[in-house]
């Protein structure tokens, strides 16, 4: 347990701080030593526990994350965009890396590298917080002593919706027309990658009849593997339900158009993680 | 020519200022963004029909804005109408991102500016006069967040908006429950924005000014009972007249954008003119709020600062007067039956261009989209607080010149700094997305 954390924001949206904040529990035990976003503090002090959010995008992102790492006990990587480098990795193909520095180039304001790093790209990180954001309970797991903390399992299970005989020969992709309330997402034919996503989120995608687009990352079982066995896994779990020719899931997962799940992917298999630091 | 940096903090995303000045002559003083994703590139190529999804993470802090004005902007391409009871909890989504936003700035971001001589670091630092109020401005932000969680699914990054309607309508019970936590959260409102107003009206006391007070022109898509779904665009005169109005798509005939080289986000002028949005953009416009306690804080501001008021730490003010509106009309809207009916209809999509609008809390917030084959082919996102740019590096200037004197650089610049960009209340990684 931490008596004294810090809040490091890289280039990320803030939702992750915004659910801290509805963390609320911990602001009465601990001491928030740093925290731009609600305190003005000159520099991080030294703390027990660094939170970083957020990717490493800029080389001022570089120098403020190795700087604060500095001052800390622990690291603790907080969020898609700090375990992977996050949604602008979307960003990463050849003809939208060209013209986005072409445009931006010219800007006399910290500059950009070449994509955005994971935060243990740059330091060492003893714990990851999944999720985009993590929910406020993850945030207390990292606080607080884990006791009685239980481990998530997929969104798949989470979910909830029936599973059926009916098997659908095309793809609908990831959002098309109107949507049985009741009925698993992939017996309907849509790109749903909830089965092998790691849970905790209690499926409100899914539930609401949007497919997991599988912003928490990999599930226990996945995340010290390739990512090409993951996309193995998830055509297996298309094989198994449905008649949509494999050609059509290969295509689907591996476009940047259909695949856009993969973005939380693209670094877990360049440094593959130990399942006991992810929470 | 001496340089001065001056860092930022409680304000979302990164960004400084940079002030240019020779003697006592400011010269120039500038808002630099920080921080930059490339939203507007890497959605090319995306299927048009998940932008809803992808587009929240523009901002953890106004994702529902984003939320929305993307399924808006689908809904114009595909030419449908969602039936008014979805359109209605679209609305409680939004007053839930205005209840969630005005409470953090309104409390984290800004009280703490005016205590004392020097502010104080943070809410958590108030003394034991005030040892409540850290608990109650949580749990009314708490309030905004749980309405979103209701309405759309989950309180960042929500879901339930789809294109045709809403996934689904409110049950009867949970409406009740919101109803009553909303009734319950009103009355703390209240007393945090009445100590707020005291300590603001201590704080004119001391520094003697409320900033940039020119006339200007202001920008929001606001009319009288409106819950921030934005349906056209008006513009009020510096004089406070109606200027103009007109509807999202038209975006380009009245504003344009300023480029510039020192930040990672670009300004905006109405026909060649500085302007202005957000909540005293709003609060200018509209002739009264519609419920009952917002309306008497409008008379008491409107006596006070006249109207329009231009002085631009009134923001703050008319932020909470916001925060009370949302949480009464919320309270309406729940009273209604969003239990039953029709949530959604279907369609048809189709190629083609569409332009999402909605009030978010820093003003109109466009989404622009063209279609091709069932893909994004390019998108334009309208950012309010690109909208503010140039006002807050007008505001800035003015405060620069108030304390570069040719007794030296009041150690006060600092804190006025901060006064001004947290008034505007910017959000970067929304501008620069």
């Amino acid at each position: 347990m931490s008596t004294s954390f810090a809040v490091l924001q890289l280039s990320g949206c803030a939702g992750c701080e915004v659910s801290l904040i509805n963390a609320e529990g911990w602001f009465q035990e601990q001491r928030l030593a740093y925290m731009p976003l609600i305190i003005s503090s000159e520099d991080v002090p030294e703390v027990d526990t660094l939170l970083v959010s957020g990717a490493v995008r800029t080389d001022e992102d570089m120098y403020r994350l190795r700087h604060a790492a500095r001052q800390a006990q622990r690291v603790v990587a907080v969020g898609t965009c700090a375990i992977s480098g996050g949604v602008a990795n979307l960003g990463d193909r050849p003809e939208v890396r060209e013209l986005f520095f072409a445009d931006n180039e010219r800007r006399h304001v910290p500059r950009l590298l070449p994509k955005p790093r994971p935060v243990d790209a740059a330091v060492p990180v003893s714990l990851y917080l999944p999720g985009c954001p993590p929910t406020p309970e993850l945030f207390m797991a990292a606080l607080f002593d884990r006791e009685g903390f239980e481990g998530s399992k997929t969104v798949c299970i989470e979910c909830g919706r029936k599973k059926t005989r009916d098997r659908p020969k095309d793809l609908l992709g990831s959002q098309s027309g109107e949507v049985d309330p009741e009925i698993c997402l992939i017996n309907q034919g849509y790109l749903c990658v909830g089965s092998s996503t790691r849970g905790g989120c209690r499926a409100p995608c899914t539930r609401a009849g949007n497919p997991c687009v599988g912003c928490r990352g990999p599930s226990d079982g996945f995340i010290s593997r390739s990512s090409q066995e993951w996309f193995d896994a998830i055509k297996k779990v298309f094989q198994r339900m449905t008649d949509i020719p494999e050609e059509q899931i290969d295509q689907a997962v591996r476009s940047p158009q259909l695949a856009l799940f993969v973005f939380q992917f693209a670094d877990y298999a360049a440094v593959p993680r130990d399942v006991e630091k992810v929470l | 020519m001496g340089t001065l940096t001056i860092p930022l903090s409680r304000i979302e995303g990164h960004a400084r200022v940079v002030v240019h000045f020779r003697g006592e002559e400011v010269i120039s003083a500038h808002f630099q963004a920080t921080e930059l994703r490339g939203f507007d590139y890497f959605v090319q190529g995306a299927p048009a029909e998940q932008m809803p999804v992808i587009v929240p993470r523009i901002c953890g802090v106004c994702s529902t804005a984003h939320h929305i004005a993307s399924v808006k902007a689908l809904e114009h391409a595909y030419q449908v109408t969602p039936p008014p009871k979805a359109v209605r909890v679209r609305e409680l989504m939004m007053l839930g991102q205005l209840i969630q936003n005005q409470a953090t700035s309104l409390f984290m971001f800004t009280m703490p500016d005016f205590p004392g001589e020097e502010g104080l670091p943070s809410l958590f630092h108030f003394g034991a006069e005030d040892a409540s109020l850290a608990p109650k401005a949580f749990q009314v932000r708490r309030a905004g967040t749980n309405l979103i969680t209701l309405a759309g699914g989950q309180f960042i990054h929500p879901i339930k908006a789809v294109v045709g309607g809403v996934t689904a309508g409110i049950p009867a019970e949970a409406a009740a429950r919101m109803h009553r936590e909303l009734a319950d959260t009103l009355p703390l409102a209240r007393q945090l924005f009445e100590r707020y107003w005291e300590l603001f009206v201590g704080l004119k006391e001391r520094i003697d000014t409320l900033g940039d007070d020119a006339p200007t022109y202001y920008l929001a898509s606001v009319e009288p009972g409106h819950a921030y779904y934005g349906d056209q665009i008006h513009v009020l005169a510096p004089d406070g007249k109606r200027e103009a109005s007109f509807p999202a798509c038209d975006y380009r005939q009245y504003l344009t954008e300023v480029p510039t080289e020192t930040s990672y986000s670009d300004g905006t002028l109405f026909k060649g003119q500085l302007l202005r949005a957000n909540s005293l953009a709003r609060v200018n416009m509209l002739p009264r709020m519609g419920t009952p306690l917002a309306d008497e804080y409008l008379t008491r501001f409107r006596e006070e600062w006249g109207h329009p008021a231009h002085a631009i730490l009134l923001f703050d003010v008319a932020r909470g007067i916001e925060l009370v509106y949302c949480l009464e009309r919320a309270i309406e809207l729940l009273e209604e039956n969003l239990a039953e009916g029709d949530f959604r209809v279907p369609y048809t999509p189709r190629d083609g261009e569409g332009c999402g609008l909605v009030e978010a809390p820093r003003g109109p917030l466009i989404h622009h989209y063209q279609i091709n084959k069932g893909l994004i082919e390019q998108v334009k996102f309208v950012i309010p607080t690109q909208h503010n740019i140039l006002a807050i590096e007008r505001a800035l200037e003015v405060a620069a010149r108030r304390y570069i004197t040719e007794r030296g650089i009041s150690l006060e610049l600092e804190r006025a700094v901060g006064r001004v960009v947290r008034a505007f209340d910017p959000c970067i990684a929304c501008a620069t997305h």
